[in-house]
């Protein structure tokens, strides 16, 4: 994730990764939807496949990804004061940092390699 | 008919009010421009900026009823009652209606409105074909009444940092004229999160400019040139 | 309290497309150059100009500037100094490509080129077939004109005074202008702005008349300074009418409009134009087509219940060439007439548009007076623009010549400008006397009490203008025209403002911009009455011929007892052959 995503840089990782995000909600609902009856365990197994882990990585970063830059916009428009919007952004990348490490332990504890 | 009009004078060092004012002598086809002139004839106290009366010269932008737009090209009918008429939101207010626009000029001048060529130039005019001037169609006949970036929410929050959808639209106006050459240039001076990138498409400009331009698909269109400059 | 004082080479007021050509050339040169303005530069009325910009360009249609030259002449029945538009006609081509390369949107033909349509009284091969010479961006180019200019002076990091509005000139006792005393309309503070050089370029008066084609702020503020400063005004009973403002409203439609194939039609559906200008019909010069409306009116043969006006029909060129070409004029019928051109036509009559008449220049800019053998120009003080009369219009504009006018003269004036400061280089001393005088005139609002209001005796002065010095005039009812306004002058010192608040005092510049229009009344119909010919716009229903024997002369109008003077129309060009006059007939 950059953290200085300048203006350009931000719009556009911020629409890449809402592209990504929708197609793999739009996969991974179609597939849901097609095998209502899943079991706990076809769950787990074909999340531990590394292609679909891969996927849900990406899927995880591009979510921080579009979450900081989405939050930093409205930081931006609505918190003027620089002080506070320093302390804000810091609180929601820790935020966002400490939520991709704990989605990455959960993959690496789930996929077959 | 009745009207609401925001007062201010900052000598008589009372705070802004409303004040209910009621013209008789209505005739049809009478623009709001008309009424306000009527107006000041019983109070010659009423200040508002006015000039042209057709809508050319971006005078008399205000905000008539809760929409900004220019008094002289709005019709009486078309306004409910009591017309409730304020300065153009988010601006300093210099007394009345008036506005102070100095931030809105900078802006404008900030995104170097003219054309800039390195070659020297031919003894008679540059080429450009019809379809290439027509791209400046729907940019230049700009007025820079104000109506579009003091009803942009994103100007009202940033309007020290983001230029606004009219400096914007005239940036564009720029990068789209085939003579000029500063392409590069003039989209490096828009980056960072703030000169262009404040747009969210709220869209208010278009809703609101006078002249029936769309400064937001222009703010795209400049997006679209800063991808393609990347890649 | 102190008056606060500033110093710069020079000093324009007006940022119109004269007073920016003229700032642009100056600031180019690193001259310090103020720009005073009581309205933002793009407000300035060059913003409505439509239909174009004259240059004899042969993008369209075979063309040169000696033909651009004649029509010009023959336009202004034989009252233009022909030295000057010479200078006018034989610049414009350059002139217009300068405008294109400072970025003006021109509307471009098929091979990349300048669109250029016909306009009223072009001609190729000095009177033969019509012309198409007028440089357009769609209907909108005095837009296109007037914020390239404006851009190009932000280039040039022009300084810029905004909303500062122009009392009067500073005058030492040797004649020299100093300058002039503005005043802040925001704070309501004057300032002093000091200036080896003046150009007035403040535009043109519509205001005097009730029905005009022009802005609120076309008081012709520079023309009043001029008056009061002891300058005398030329030509002022020339004002032109156009054919074609929207009835009893008065927005401008384009001579543009009949240039891409509209007409006017009477009542009864006919093409009268073709009666009273057989070969140019609708594209005759703008005098001729409006007295031909006026008359037709008169006759019965007007159109609408009270038969007052006539119908241009623009419904045959198509929803393309008017979407393409008058975009503006077909939003502006919309707006104010609720039609739409395309289905039906427009109710047009004689609409007050254009001060041919101002103050007196030669084709340097600089502002020159009679003196006992010829005349002497007035050191420090230029003007260019309507404001200005060079003459190149001489008794009728032609359409598309005062784009070119403010462009030309603006250039030239900037130009002499670089010159007179190249030999005096250092600031004159200022002369307290006529500070003082400046700031009486200010200070005569501070009066308070009950009296007339401004805008009762603006209104009534444009009613009498309009009603005793329109189209058609006669000796009774002009002499009866300078009576009342001589009776509404006096009534002046009875105004008073009931807003004497300092801050953005709207009430009290619109008082000192009557003070401007009353003279300029005054001056208009005085001027009028003397004038014992027809010629160009001055139409007298008793003196229905031009007479070249009594009066191709200028007139030249004193403040100082009303006093007329006159002087020779120029009738040898630079170059080439005079042009001499002969009945003109389109």
């Amino acid at each position: 994730m950059t953290f200085r995503a300048q203006g350009m840089r931000a719009w556009l990782l911020q629409r890449l990764s809402a592209i990504y995000l929708g197609i793999y909600i739009l996969v991974l609902g179609t597939a849901w939807l097609l095998n209502p009856d899943l079991s706990w365990q076809d769950w787990r197994g074909f999340n531990g496949h590394p292609f679909v882990a891969v996927s849900t990585a990406l899927f995880f970063a591009s979510l921080m990804v579009h979450a900081w830059v989405g939050v930093r916009d409205v930081l931006v428009d609505y918190v003027p004061h620089s002080a506070v919007r320093l302390v804000l952004l810091i609180g929601i990348a820790t935020l966002l940092v400490a939520m991709a490490i704990w989605s990455s332990f959960i993959l690496l504890s789930v996929v077959r390699i | 008919m009745k009207f609401r009009i925001y007062r201010y004078d900052p000598e008589s060092g009372r705070q802004p009010y409303i004040q209910d004012f009621e013209l008789q002598e209505v005739t049809p086809g009478m623009m709001l421009r008309d009424a306000l002139l009527k107006l000041k004839e019983q109070d010659e106290t009423l200040t508002f900026r006015h000039s042209c009366g057709e809508g050319v010269c971006g005078s008399d932008a205000m905000n008539i009823n809760g929409t900004n737009g220019l008094a002289c090209i709005t019709p009486l009918k078309s306004l409910k009652q009591p017309v409730e008429i304020r300065p153009v939101p988010g601006m300093p207010v210099i007394r009345d209606l008036v506005i102070d626009m100095s931030q809105f000029y900078h802006h404008y001048r900030a995104v170097k409105p003219y054309l800039i060529v390195h070659d020297p130039e031919p003894e008679v005019e540059y080429l450009q074909t019809p379809q290439q001037r027509e791209k400046l169609d729907g940019l230049y006949e700009c007025i820079l009444c104000g109506c579009c970036s003091t009803s942009c929410p994103s100007f009202w929050w940033n309007p020290d940092k983001f230029r606004g959808p009219a400096a914007l639209l005239q940036a564009y106006r720029f990068l789209a004229d085939s003579r000029d050459q500063a392409m590069g240039q003039r989209l490096e001076e828009l980056e960072g999160p703030y000169r262009l990138f404040r747009c969210h498409t709220i869209m208010n400009c278009v809703d609101v400019c006078p002249k029936g331009l769309n400064p937001t698909r222009a703010i795209n269109n400049i997006k679209k040139l800063m991808v393609k400059d990347m890649v | 309290m102190t008056l606060e004082r500033r110093k710069f080479d020079t000093l324009v007021i007006g940022a119109g497309g004269g007073g920016l050509r003229a700032s642009l050339q100056l600031s180019s040169a690193d001259a310090n150059v103020a720009v005073v303005s009581k309205v933002f530069p793009t407000r300035s009325h060059t913003v409505a100009a439509q239909g174009g910009i004259n240059a004899a360009l042969a993008n369209v249609l075979p063309d040169n500037w000696h033909w651009h030259m004649y029509d010009t002449i023959k336009g202004s029945d034989y009252l233009g100094d022909q030295d000057a538009i010479e200078y006018m006609c034989r610049s414009a081509s350059h002139l217009v490509y300068e405008l294109e390369h400072a970025g003006v949107p021109f509307s471009r033909l098929d091979n990349g080129k300048i669109y250029q349509r016909p306009f009223g009284g072009q001609s190729q091969n000095f009177g033969g077939d019509q012309a198409a010479r007028t440089c357009a961006a769609a209907d909108r180019t005095g837009h296109a004109i007037l914020h390239s200019l404006y851009q190009q002076n932000i280039r040039a990091k022009t300084h810029f005074f905004d909303e500062y509005f122009a009392i009067d000139l500073i005058k030492d006792q040797e004649g020299f202008i100093l300058g002039a005393l503005v005043l802040n309309i925001e704070t309501g503070e004057p300032l002093l702005l000091e200036a080896k050089t003046t150009l007035l370029a403040t535009g043109g008066a519509g205001q005097l008349f009730r029905t005009n084609t022009n802005a609120h702020i076309n008081t012709g503020d520079g023309l009043g300074m001029a008056l009061r400063a002891g300058i005398p005004l030329q030509d002022m009973e020339f004002f032109q009418f156009h054919p074609t403002g929207i009835a009893g409203k008065g927005m401008l439609i384009t001579e543009g409009a009949r240039g891409e194939g509209g007409y006017l039609v009477n009542k009864d559906g006919e093409r009268f134009m073709e009666r009273y200008a057989p070969h140019a019909k609708d594209l005759a010069s703008r005098d001729v087509v409006s007295r031909a409306i006026a008359t037709e009116v008169r006759e019965g043969r007007g159109c609408g219940e009270n038969g007052d006006y006539v119908l241009l029909k623009l419904d045959h060129l198509g929803q393309e060439v008017l979407k393409k070409r008058l975009p503006g004029i077909s939003d502006t019928i919309k707006t104010f007439l609720h039609i739409d051109p395309a289905m039906e036509p427009v109710p047009v009559f004689p609409t007050a548009h254009y001060t041919m008449g101002g103050i007196p220049t030669n084709r340097h800019g600089q502002v020159v007076v009679p003196v006992e053998t010829g005349e002497e120009e007035i050191p420090g003080l230029y003007a260019a623009g309507e404001c200005a009369c060079v003459s190149v219009h001489g008794a009728n504009r032609l359409g598309g010549n005062s784009l070119l006018d403010i462009v030309v003269f603006g250039r030239a004036a900037g130009n002499d400008i670089i010159k007179f400061l190249k030999e005096n280089r250092y600031h004159r001393p200022l002369d307290q006397d006529s500070v003082d005088k400046a700031m009486a005139r200010l200070h005569r609002w501070d009066a308070k009490g009950e009296g007339e209001t401004v805008a009762g005796l603006r209104a009534e002065m444009q009613a009498t203008m309009e009603k005793y010095c329109g189209v058609f005039r006669t000796e009774e009812v002009l002499a009866e025209g300078v009576e009342k306004i001589i009776k509404l002058e006096q009534r002046m010192k009875d105004v008073r403002l009931q807003d004497h608040g300092r801050i953005f005092n709207t009430a009290r510049i619109e008082a000192l911009e009557l003070e401007n229009l009353m003279d300029l009344a005054l001056a208009t119909v005085v001027s009028a009455q003397a004038r014992k010919e027809s010629r160009g716009a001055h139409s007298r229903m008793d003196y229905p011929k031009r007479d070249d024997v009594q009066w191709l002369k200028h007139s030249l109008f004193f403040k100082e007892d009303r006093r007329l003077d006159y002087k020779p129309v120029t009738l040898k060009p630079i170059s080439v052959d005079s042009f001499p006059p002969k009945e003109r007939v389109y």
